[in-house]
């Protein structure tokens, strides 16, 4: 049943497996419980109270029915997986072709690394997730476009029971932990091309800035002092040049993360990854309030702690900055 | 020798090192010249469609007697992709609904910002205050799935895909406005306006805006690729819950099924989203080249 | 003063086009110039004479808009300039980026020459330093990568010495017997010990007790038989030792010595507190103590040759003075050559020997400090004396006119424009170079038939 208008909100906590005049019942119940018969704003309110208290109520998408909660269990772990592996990509390509690109500046290689970095800032990530596809599962066929795993490498497993896999809820590294090399090998193989789409879609920014920035610093004195000193290129580039045109870098980190977060919603959608951003996705396409309200939320918390995080780690690393 | 006139007075020196600057960087002008022809595609097919024989111009129409997509040829020197629609039709019609949808939401989202912004951070204090929470909380959540909580909660329409971007993008105008007017309201000649007499509303507007302007204008041209990139996300992902619309997202996810043996399909719309971000982003490091003046002694 | 010495440096017919956007200016025209071992040779000029240009070229640090068009300069018998001279002869069109190419070659043959025979010291010490590398590390960069034997060394003398060692030495060291200490250390092999004593003892900021006792403390600082066997390495080859672990356990002693010896160093420069100030920041520390730190790295692996590009603008006078004398000092303990390059004639009295002038990318007069000073010959020199203030009352005559576009430089001599005693061929050639005797030198033609004092 789909409740509209003011009643909006109640359709997170009607528990779906009810149906009939049980249904009613509860609805009613509910209705009296969170003061529907009053304003938008005083049922956010109380929306907002039951969250602080654990109850995020329930959602009900062709992935998952069912306490939200219980469908953030499921699902953060695989996103955070999958974030994570596309910061670590970001971090470990973008950087170095940044570098390399200031460094050769001009040089085919620059202007390939440009044309490179530019067509890619331009790219909807779902044009990069498909060009991807395009190349390693259409035509080369190496990798697979769907899901997390293989689902018949998935019978008879001991842990892995009604589609949850423990203790980790993460196939890649459950796999690992209990030992099963082949399961983890497919996981894998299943992870490299959503992390990758991710990756390519944020590095276009990494490359940019760390390009202009080091385009700076090396016209600085204190790169010019520190060749003066007879240091070899290599060490003037990578110890005096790069760490001080990393700043800006770190300072754009926090919108970095708002991409990332934002590309992990539709790189799930179309690997079919099983994480919340795929959650969001069919959480919207079937009005169901539920995935909408506790996913926003999960989205805005991961956001503001992340950069929180972030913002410090950096901060600690400029000894610009002195706390106290 | 200098000649009195007209020409001379638009024209002035340093409007003429602008434009020689600019023009000297041949990517920018490339961008400029692809986002003109852009401009010019969305104008034609939104006033005069049948200038280039469109019947249809504001929907994209299916022929479900050869639903198969089919590849490049004389017909359709694009392919055709699910169910029997012409793709150079379709991305012809498809430019215009992204770049006015990006237009309507960039346009509006700057000056609510710029307003705001410029304000706001003038006045100081507690205005200020609010302020800086107000784009705190906004920026505290990934745009697209702020997005995706107020079509909800608005209803899943082009309007409202529209509004929540405006209400997602104003923040960054309003930041980026901030900065500039942070640092043109402590120098010296906005003292000297005021002495004069001059009505905040004046000192705002007719002094701290031009300055703050170029820079923001720079960003606004080349959010208008980011944005068409969010809105064919959106669309992508499936918001907009009509079909046959004319966007390059929506024509995308069309071709999905066929991707093994069609690639086209998916690859088309794409491409013309990226070759129009690539243009407004090079057109926009070429305005930066413009307004920035220590890049222009440089070699 | 510079009688039967010889140059280090040779600057022969210098030619030096900087292409940019805005046009190509010939920063330097034909410069002719010599600078002897152990001199101080001042350079002065106006702002963009090119004097500052000239220091790099030396050193090889051009931007790579920055063509050799002509000429010699030779570091010790190396022509740095060759390999630029020879790209821009050849090119068709001079590029940017291929010249880069070539300047990055010569970076990489000059990594032998710069910290070791030659330095530069830069005119704003906030921006030559790396703000977010502590200074004493920067110090020590130089000796890390051209003479990590030296530090080994060190560290191996005070863990070998012993207590009767280290107070015999002290003994040749309130003798002032430095030769004997030195032949001491050998004999015993502790070579690195002298070092640091002599850097302890010629400080000023502390009374001899202070001294003797810090001396006295420098032995039986026993070290990890492991590392000692890799700064023994180190100390014979001038490399680190190739095994993986014991490579970076000897590189971080070494780095602990660097530290060591860039506070001894700071500790001789007058810098207060120079153990606390190693391990600061730049943005930590004040404009003369900056300096003071730049002056360190440049000097602590004893080069040949320092280059000081207005080391005094930036600093307000009372520091300036401070490190005048400084420098002054340094003059009279080493024996290295110096540069200093100033628009600020009064400094340039206090420090040089000899005095050159630049106009417009030429050096128009070149001579021992006081025959310049005294006796200006070139009209240029003469209307820059009579334009410094000084403690006599004169009268403040400015110079007429301006500093030549150098994008479209003017025919014949360079100062014909603003020059009283222009004659017509002043407009129509270049003066060469005449000497006056004991080497005091003009481009003039007032004196080309070889006018002699």
């Amino acid at each position: 049943m789909h409740v509209g208008g003011v009643y909006k909100l109640i359709a997170v906590y009607i528990n779906p497996r009810l149906t009939g005049a049980a249904r009613q019942q509860q609805i009613q119940m509910l209705i009296q419980k969170f003061h529907l018969n009053q304003p938008i704003y005083v049922q956010y309110f109380y929306w907002l109270a039951s969250v602080l208290q654990g109850n995020l109520g329930y959602t009900n998408t062709p992935i998952f029915s069912g306490p939200v909660t219980q469908a953030i269990a499921l699902f953060f772990p695989n996103t955070a997986l999958l974030a994570v592996l596309g910061g670590i990509l970001t971090w470990v390509l973008g950087i170095p072709l940044g570098t390399w690109s200031a460094v050769r500046r001009d040089k085919p290689d620059d202007v390939a690394i440009r044309v490179f970095s530019y067509t890619l800032y331009g790219m909807p990530i779902y044009l990069i997730a498909v060009i991807l596809i395009i190349i390693f599962a259409v035509w080369l066929k190496v990798l697979p476009i769907s899901g997390t795993v293989n689902p018949s490498l998935l019978v008879g497993l001991p842990w892995y029971r009604n589609g949850i896999s423990y203790p980790t809820h993460v196939l890649l590294i459950d796999a690992l932990i209990h030992g099963d090399w082949y399961i983890a090998l497919d996981a894998l193989k299943h992870i490299i091309l959503p992390s990758l789409t991710i990756a390519l879609a944020v590095m276009a920014g990494v490359i940019n800035i760390l390009r202009a920035s080091m385009l700076e610093v090396l016209e600085q004195d204190y790169v010019r002092f520190a060749r003066s000193k007879g240091l070899p290129e290599r060490i003037v580039i990578n110890k005096h040049a790069r760490p001080t045109a990393m700043f800006p870098v770190y300072t754009n980190f926090a919108y970095t993360v708002a991409g990332l977060l934002g590309g992990v919603v539709i790189v799930e959608t179309v690997f079919n990854y099983p994480g919340i951003g795929y959650w969001l996705t069919q959480s919207m396409l079937n009005n169901d309030m539920g995935g909408i309200m506790a996913g926003t939320l999960l989205f805005g918390i991961i956001f503001v702690t992340t950069s929180l995080v972030l913002d410090i780690v950096f901060a600690l690393k400029d000894p610009r900055v002195r706390l106290g | 020798m200098a000649k009195g006139g007209l020409t001379s007075r638009i024209l002035t020196p340093e409007r003429k090192l602008s434009l020689q600057v600019f023009f000297s960087n041949k990517l920018a002008v490339v961008g400029l010249v692809i986002v003109l022809a852009y401009v010019a595609d969305a104008l034609i097919v939104q006033f005069a469609p049948w200038l280039i024989g469109l019947k249809h111009p504001f929907e994209v129409i299916p022929d479900y007697s050869n639903p198969v997509p089919q590849p490049p040829s004389w017909k359709h020197p694009f392919g055709t992709t699910y169910p029997g629609i012409d793709l150079l039709r379709a991305v012809i019609k498809a430019i215009r609904l992204d770049l006015g949808l990006s237009v309507v939401v960039v346009v509006p989202g700057a000056l609510l910002g710029i307003v705001i912004g410029i304000v706001a951070t003038y006045f100081g204090g507690w205005i200020d205050d609010v302020l800086m929470r107000l784009t705190d909380i906004f920026f505290s959540v990934p745009y697209l799935v702020l997005a995706i909580a107020i079509g909800y909660a608005l209803g899943r329409t082009i309007t409202s895909m529209v509004i929540a971007l405006i209400i997602v993008w104003w923040p960054l105008y309003a930041r980026y406005t901030r900065s500039v007017t942070l640092q043109v309201k402590e120098l010296t000649f906005i003292e000297a306006a005021r002495a004069a007499g001059a009505s905040n509303y004046k000192i705002m507007f007719r002094h701290i805006l031009p300055n703050a302007l170029p820079p923001v204008l720079v960003q606004m041209s080349m959010d208008l690729g980011t944005i068409m990139i969010v809105i064919s996300g959106l669309a992508f992902i499936g918001f907009l819950p009509v079909a046959n619309i004319p966007e390059l997202g929506y024509l995308t996810t069309l071709g999905l099924n066929y991707i093994n043996t069609a690639p086209w399909t998916v690859l088309v719309p794409g491409v013309f989203i990226v070759i129009f971000a690539v243009s407004v982003y090079l057109l926009g490091m070429g305005l930066m080249d413009v307004i920035n003046p220590r890049r222009r002694s440089s070699l | 003063m510079s009688g039967g010495r010889e140059p280090i440096v040779t600057v022969r017919n210098l030619r030096l086009w900087y292409y940019t956007r805005r046009g190509v200016y010939k920063a330097l025209n034909g410069v002719d110039l010599e600078v002897m071992r152990g001199e101080v040779l001042g350079v002065a000029g106006e702002s963009g004479c090119g004097k500052s240009t000239l220091g790099l070229t030396i050193m090889g640090l051009l931007p790579r808009n920055a063509a050799i068009v002509d000429g010699e300069v030779l570091l010790d018998g190396f022509d740095v300039v060759k390999p630029l001279r020879e790209y821009y002869k050849k090119a068709k069109r001079f590029r940017p980026d291929k010249n880069e190419d070539v300047l990055k070659r010569l970076h990489k043959e000059m990594t032998r020459i710069r910290g070791v025979k030659v330095t530069m010291v830069f005119q704003e010490p906030m921006t030559a330093l790396n703000p977010v590398m502590p200074v004493g590390y920067q110090i020590a960069e130089v000796l890390l990568q051209h003479n990590m034997s030296l530090l080994a060394k060190r560290r191996l003398a005070r863990a070998k010495a012993t207590k009767d060692d280290v107070k015999e030495a002290l003994n040749f060291l309130r003798a002032n017997d430095y030769a004997g200490l030195i032949e001491y250390v050998k004999a015993k092999g502790l070579e690195g010990l002298e070092d640091q004593m002599l850097a302890i003892w010629r400080r000023r900021d502390l009374h001899d007790l202070v001294k003797e006792i810090r001396i006295l403390n420098m032995c039986c600082d026993p070290v990890n038989p492991i590392i000692e066997s890799g700064l023994k390495y180190t100390a014979r080859t001038n490399k680190l030792p190739a095994a993986p672990v014991i490579r970076q356990l000897v590189r971080r002693e070494l780095v602990k010595e660097g530290y060591r010896k860039a506070a001894e160093f700071l500790g001789l420069l007058d810098m207060p507190e120079p153990e606390k100030v190693v391990r600061m920041y730049p943005h930590e520390l004040s404009g003369g103590m900056r300096q003071r730190v730049v002056i360190a790295t440049a000097m602590i692996n004893n080069p040949e040759l320092v280059i000081l590009d207005e080391p005094t603008s930036a600093l307000d006078v009372t520091v300036q003075a401070s490190i005048l004398e400084l420098l002054n000092e340094l003059k009279q303990q080493t024996n290295a050559a110096f540069i200093f390059i100033s628009h600020d004639l009064s400094v340039l009295y206090q420090v040089s020997d000899r005095i050159a002038i630049m106009y417009a990318g030429k050096v128009v007069e070149v001579g021992p400090r006081d025959a310049v000073f005294k006796e200006p010959k070139h009209p240029y020199t003469q209307m820059l004396m009579e334009a410094v203030p000084t403690l006599e009352p004169h009268e403040l005559k400015g110079i007429k006119g301006e500093v030549p576009d150098l994008r479209n430089p003017p025919k014949g001599c360079m100062f014909h424009p603003r020059c009283p005693y222009a004659m017509p061929i002043c407009r129509e050639r270049e003066p060469p170079m005449v000497d006056l005797g004991n080497g005091h030198r003009v481009s003039c033609w007032l004196y080309s038939g070889g006018e002699r004092k």
